[in-house]
């Protein structure tokens, strides 16, 4: 449509043969466009329109009243003379005066265009010197020569003409874009100057916005969409900045002219046929502001939908439809009610459906801007509906008959429509199959006739607007539609249809904790539920509203008696098997807030005892109410740290309660097989996942599961005032380990109060339940018999309750006494009878794990017996916590020890009596002796007055006595005599304690039967190697049976050597004595022991073959005395001449 | 001046809500509650750039009576404004400054040190202050 005017005055038939082919060919190619300013070039269509040349734009163009649109951009001159001559007789002047009248306008957009018809044969064969074609260039082109083009004739030079037809037309488009590059900048400046005119009183917008509209259109044929939308946009701002800022001014008479009431409230249509017509309606009627808003806006629309920019459609309409409504309301534009509402649905639809047809699924941000106009519609829809008596339970009245057919007329009728198929290639339809939708005015003339449509409408608006929230995450505006269509569901009395988006809701402000929103929620859906009859989630709601602290005392009192009402009938009507949907489970933070859970037992806590806890909690309901059962349960304490510690705290008993760390190997191979790395990795089990933080924050709609309610605390049947309420829980503590307590439960008659897991909100404290075997035992050193000797008994209580009264027993084996220790001051301290076999030792005030000694001593006779041997006792204990007895040995090292040996001197007898010392340090006194045998006597050989006399190991202390036997009484009589030796001590501790300690002696061969004496002669003097004389005397001292005897000289080898018979046999018949001579050699110098004698008893062999043999048996020591022994001989060096 | 001004939490809990109009609470309370999609489609999209340190979001979204728009501050703690949206003398600018005095304003009542983070702001000084920033009268 670009307008060029072509000018001939010479050769204007011959150039209309030319003119439609040049004009064809100008739109098949594209040329680039270099633009001023440093706008980007870019390739441009461009299409051109011929007419003859006319004075009058020119004129215009001069005055500055033009219009780009209608400005011929450029001029030609067409000529086809060929003669230089004739070109200079009648063309040259007739250029000239074309190019001064273009001059004289200001118009340099010219072109001379020389259509040769030249001869072939002339020109092969003479080449005139100059042509016409060099004639004008000489005479006008002297600075624009490129101005100046000559064409071959195309009707006459078929074949040459291609190549300078294609260099026209190349020509002429740069020409044109030449051109405009001028006249746009020229044009603009045109339009600045208006503006800036625009407060004069003669301004008319009308004509300014023309103006510029001319401009746009240009911008729209050079396919400069963008820039079209500019000159859009502009004037759209401007437009509004009259409206809102000037639009009292009495100045701005045009005003007026949008001031029209509007009868007509046709929506925006963006498939229009013919777009111009609202372009003509303006020019000519004038239109409505309405009117004018929707072309102003379908422009934009149509210029984006150019871009492919169709999500921007969507983002300007709310502010088209806001921004006109309030430029509606500056201006106080009568109106219909309800036809902007009207208006804005249909406008929101018919962008919509744009949208539905052009994006894609995924393409959010389209329906990011969709999701709120859906809304739009669907709140546009319920004001109409409202007005027009269509809502649920309405039944329109005449009245609001009336307006709707008013609404209806002045919806109009949507224009015809291009089918969007066809018109834009980047639409398409998504389902074939689908009948083809009514036009937004269609669907909501239809709506608007009758409830039934416009309920479908509507809800199915309101189900778009969701879905498409939904689609852009925008869950929260979702939830608030969502809103809105429970409430319509509710008002069509379809609560369980309500319910959900109620719960979705309530759902997303209680997660964020939009407290005044949420209760006003649970409002909304005790209606439904009181609705529905469903009373068990009505009495749940009831509870909750009656706890929401943002709501009125009022409405809270009055569902909190529907609460009680409604809970009171619920036992009959609650269901059989609970789901998690219609469970009887409430949270427990909505109604109750838990503050602090402390255990007032001292720690640990024994297993089997009470366990005591205070539980700290705010009741939110606003009266006192009775609860059946609290409950609060405790699980085994488990943090990743300490697991594993626990391994070792708690017993393997339960196999449940230890979580065994999942430990695994993991090898990791290179390539080539071998190893790379190895490590042990963990799993941490799920149940044991620390706290995620949402939960921590968020509340819940529904309660968290139920934990285990094995271990629990309790208290049953409490009143809990409005506020905090300390409340006391108690529960056996059944079994062993570290507990945590994990969630409270609340029962109210069949409803259960859940909390969430306590470790998530709180930090709970935790507790020990142990057991410890209680023990008793003794502690001791070596123990000395005799003597008081200190024990210990030791008692640890463990986990065992002690009676008030609890007492151990301590029963000792015979000979063994025990007693409490005593102070040495104590006057019972030194008696010996505060021993006793039995001892009670009470445990007064024994307490669980509380361990005490009991300082004991024991005291246990001293038998007198010879040898040191310990001796073994034992001491059994019975204790409160058992039934068995304990019995503990002892071992008792005796603290002397006695012994006793026979001396003889000649018939004289001696008793030595030998104390030796051990472990203890003791004093001795008054030793005695004592023997009843008639006719035995023991003279006491000792210093008298005896002091004490102390002993400790390895010291020994001896005493002595002479036994004198009467010679009636001898040994065949008495073959033993029994003396009993007893000594007092005591201890270096304790001396004034003495104890006695005695022993019995057996005494035998206590009489001397013989007597032997040996002599060597020469006497005392012998010589070395010389034969001495031994004389050997045996003699009866007492009368006795050996008749018989034995004598041997027993001599060491070295010493002595025996002469002859070194042994022989005498016979004490009837003799007393008997002398011996034997021949001895000492062997070496020096005093020599004398040789030994030894004398034994001798049986003579009888002549039986049994007794064949003669014996010899010894005599005891105490019988043969050897008045010689030990006697030493000196014996010297014999002679030297001897040897 | 602004119909309504709200301070939300990190966890998009309300930690306190002005209205000019206590009837129409609940209706702008909704309306505040539905515009924090919005502010986290903003925040997830600067979330590529970390350099922008914008905090002022903008215009959130519009209806025909109300502009509401976003602020969030470097700890997620998120104003909302509501202004009427046929009050087209006020400008963006204005608006700006309405959430640079709001922003001053929190920080001076959560430096109160018997503050929680995270808990509702009682503060009657930040109130006050709001109430007048509401009206207009900064």
């Amino acid at each position: 449509m670009n307008i060029e005017i072509i000018t001939d005055s010479g050769a204007c038939p011959l150039f209309r043969s030319l003119e439609s082919q040049i004009l064809n060919a100008i739109p098949l190619d594209t040329c680039e466009w270099r633009r001023t300013f440093q706008r980007p070039t870019k390739h441009v269509r461009l299409e051109a329109q011929a007419q003859q040349f006319n004075v009058e734009p020119l004129e215009k163009y001069k005055q500055g009243e033009w219009s780009i649109l209608d400005h011929p951009i450029l001029h030609i001159y067409v000529t086809e003379c060929n003669d230089v001559d004739a070109y200079k007789a009648t063309i040259r002047e007739e250029i000239d005066a074309w190019l001064k009248l273009l001059t004289s306008y200001g118009v340099s957009d010219w072109m001379i265009l020389l259509v040769e018809t030249l001869d072939i044969r002339k020109t092969k064969n003479l080449l005139p010197r100059t042509t016409v074609l060099d004639k004008i260039r000489l005479d006008f082109g002297s600075k624009n020569d490129d101005r100046c083009i000559s064409v071959l004739n195309p009707a006459k030079f078929e074949q040459k003409s291609t190549e300078s037809f294609r260099c026209l037309v190349q020509r002429i488009r740069f020409l044109m874009l030449t051109s405009y590059n001028r006249n746009i900048a020229k044009y603009e400046e045109l339009i600045r100057s208006k503006r800036e005119k625009r407060n004069h009183d003669d301004w008319d917008f009308r004509q300014y916005f023309f103006l510029q509209e001319d401009l746009a259109l240009i911008f729209e044929k050079l396919e400069l969409p963008t820039e079209a939308l500019i000159q859009y946009d502009e004037l759209d701002a401007m437009f509004s900045q009259f409206i809102t800022h000037t639009g009292f001014n009495e100045k701005q008479q045009w005003l007026a002219y949008f001031k029209r009431p509007l009868s007509a409230f046709h929506g925006i249509c963006l498939s229009r046929v013919d777009k111009f017509e609202m372009r003509q309606k303006i020019r000519s009627d004038g239109v409505s502001l309405l009117e004018f808003r929707n072309y102003l806006f379908e422009r934009q629309a149509y210029l984006l939908l150019t871009c492919n920019d169709i999500p921007e459609i969507a983002k300007r309409l709310l502010g088209f439809l806001f921004s006109t409504l309030r430029e509606v309301e500056y201006i106080k534009l009568d109106c219909q009610e309800g036809a902007l509402c009207c208006w804005e649905f249909v406008c929101a639809l018919e962008v919509l459906q744009l949208c539905e047809q052009a994006m894609e699924p995924n393409e959010v941000t389209c329906f990011q801007h969709c999701a709120p106009i859906w809304n739009l519609a669907k709140d546009k829809l319920y004001e109409l509906g409202k007005l027009c008596g269509l809502l649920p339970g309405c039944t329109p009245s005449s009245e609001q008959l009336h307006i709707v057919v008013q609404l209806s007329s002045g919806i109009g009728d949507a224009p015809p429509q291009q089918q969007f198929l066809q018109a834009m290639p980047q639409l398409r339809d998504r389902s074939p199959n689908r009948k083809p939708k009514l036009s937004a005015a269609q669907q909501l003339k239809e709506a608007l006739g009758s409830n039934q449509a416009f309920q479908k409408l509507y809800l199915e608006l309101a189900e778009l607007a969701i879905s498409t929230y939904k689609h852009v995450t925008r869950l929260r505006s979702a939830r608030l539609v969502g809103l809105d269509l429970g409430k319509f569901y509710c008002a069509l009395n379809e609560p369980h249809k309500a319910v959900g988006f109620f719960t979705d809701l309530l759902r997303e402000l209680k997660a964020e904790n939009w407290h005044t929103l949420s209760s006003q929620t649970l409002l909304e859906l005790a209606n439904c539920y009181r609705k529905m009859g469903d009373s068990l989630a009505y009495t749940k709601t009831c509870s909750s509203i009656s706890c929401c602290a943002e709501l009125e005392t009022l409405v809270r009192t009055f569902y909190f008696d529907e609460f009680l009402k409604s809970l009171k009938t619920l036992n009959t009507t609650l269901s059989a098997q609970p789901s998690m949907e219609n469970a009887n489970y409430c949270v427990l933070e909505d109604h109750f807030r838990i503050l602090d859970i402390e255990v007032l037992n001292t720690n640990p806590i024994i297993q089997d005892d009470h366990l005591l806890v205070q539980l700290k909690m705010e009741s939110l309901y606003p009266r006192g109410i009775v609860v059946e059962c609290i409950k609060l349960c405790y699980e085994l304490h488990v943090t990743p740290e300490s697991e594993a510690a626990l391994h070792q705290d708690i017993p393997l008993k339960s196999k449940d309660c230890t979580p065994r760390l999942k430990v695994t190997l993991q090898l990791f191979h290179k390539e080539d097989g071998s190893l790379n790395c190895a490590s042990v990795t963990s799993d941490t089990p799920k149940t044991k996942q620390p706290v995620r933080r949402t939960s921590s924050t968020k509340r819940k709609l529904s309660p968290s599961v139920q934990a285990d309610f094995s271990n629990i605390v309790q208290v049953e049947n409490i009143a809990l005032q409005p506020g905090i309420n300390l409340l006391e829980l108690k529960g056996k503590a059944t079994r062993v380990g570290r507990w945590q307590f994990k969630q409270v439960c609340v029962s109210m008659s069949s409803l259960e109060f859940l909390s969430e897991q306590l470790a998530m909100q709180l930090q709970p404290p935790t507790f020990e339940i142990c057991t410890k075997p209680a023990s008793a035992s003794l502690h001791f050193k070596t123990l000395i018999a005799g003597i008081v000797q200190p024990i210990n008994l030791h008692v640890a209580g463990g986990s065992f309750i002690f009676p008030s009264d609890a007492k151990i027993s301590l029963r000792c084996s015979k000979n063994l006494r025990i007693r409490q220790a005593l102070q040495p001051d104590d006057p019972g301290c030194a008696n010996d009878a505060t021993f006793e076999s039995t001892l009670l030792v009470p445990l007064l005030q024994f307490k669980s794990f509380e361990e005490r000694s009991f300082p004991l001593e024991v005291l246990t006779d001293m038998p007198g017996r010879k040898v040191a041997k310990h001796h073994d006792h034992h001491i059994t204990l019975s204790c409160p916590w058992s039934r068995n007895e304990l019995p503990i040995p002892l071992e008792f090292q005796p603290a002397m020890e006695a012994t006793c040996r026979l001396h003889t001197c000649g018939t004289q007898k001696f008793l030595q009596v030998i104390m030796k010392g051990l472990d203890a340090q003791l004093l001795l006194h008054q030793a005695k002796v004592k023997c009843d045998v008639p006719g035995v006597r023991l003279q006491d050989l000792n210093p008298d007055p005896q002091e004490p006399i102390e002993i400790h190991k390895s010291l020994t202390v001896t005493y002595l006595y002479e036994i004198q036997v009467e010679p009636l009484k001898t040994e065949h009589e008495l073959p033993i005599v029994k003396v009993h030796f007893v000594v007092k001590y005591a201890t270096l501790t304790q001396p004034q304690v003495w104890r006695n300690y005695g022993c019995a002696f057996d005494l035998v061969d206590y009489s001397t039967l013989f007597k032997l004496q040996a002599q060597l002669e020469p006497n005392e003097l012998c010589r070395l190697r010389t034969v001495c004389n031994l004389n050997l005397k045996i003699t009866k001292v007492n009368e006795n049976p050996y008749v018989d005897l034995m004598y041997e000289v027993l001599n060491d080898q070295n010493l002595w050597a025996v002469c002859g018979r070194s042994a022989g046999v005498v016979s004490m018949k009837d003799v007393d004595s008997h002398s011996i001579s034997l021949d001895v050699m000492p062997l070496s110098t020096g005093f020599l022991p004398m040789p030994s004698i030894r004398l034994s008893k001798y049986t003579a062999g009888g002549k039986s073959k049994t007794d064949g043999h003669s014996k010899v048996h010894p005599f005891p020591p105490g019988q043969v005395y050897n008045s010689t022994k030990s006697m030493q001989i000196h014996v010297i060096a014999s002679v030297s001449g001897e040897q | 001046m602004a119909f309504c001004i709200a301070v939300i939490g990190k966890d998009n809990a309300p930690l306190y809500l002005a209205t000019s109009d206590l009837e129409r609470e609940l209706d702008l309370q909704y309306h505040v509650h539905a515009a924090l999609d919005v502010v986290e489609e903003k925040c997830l999209i600067g979330k590529g750039a970390p350099d922008s340190k914008e905090l002022y979001l903008g215009l959130l979204y519009s209806t025909e009576i109300h502009k509401i728009y976003g602020f969030v501050t470097n700890s997620r703690v998120k104003f909302i404004v509501v202004i009427d949206s046929s009050n087209v003398a006020l400008r963006e600018n204005e608006v700006r400054a309405i959430f640079r005095n709001l922003h001053m304003l929190y920080t001076d009542a959560v430096c109160n040190p018997f503050y929680i983070p995270g808990e509702q702001l009682f503060s009657k000084k930040f109130d006050r202050a709001v109430q007048k920033l509401m009206n207009g009268s900064t």
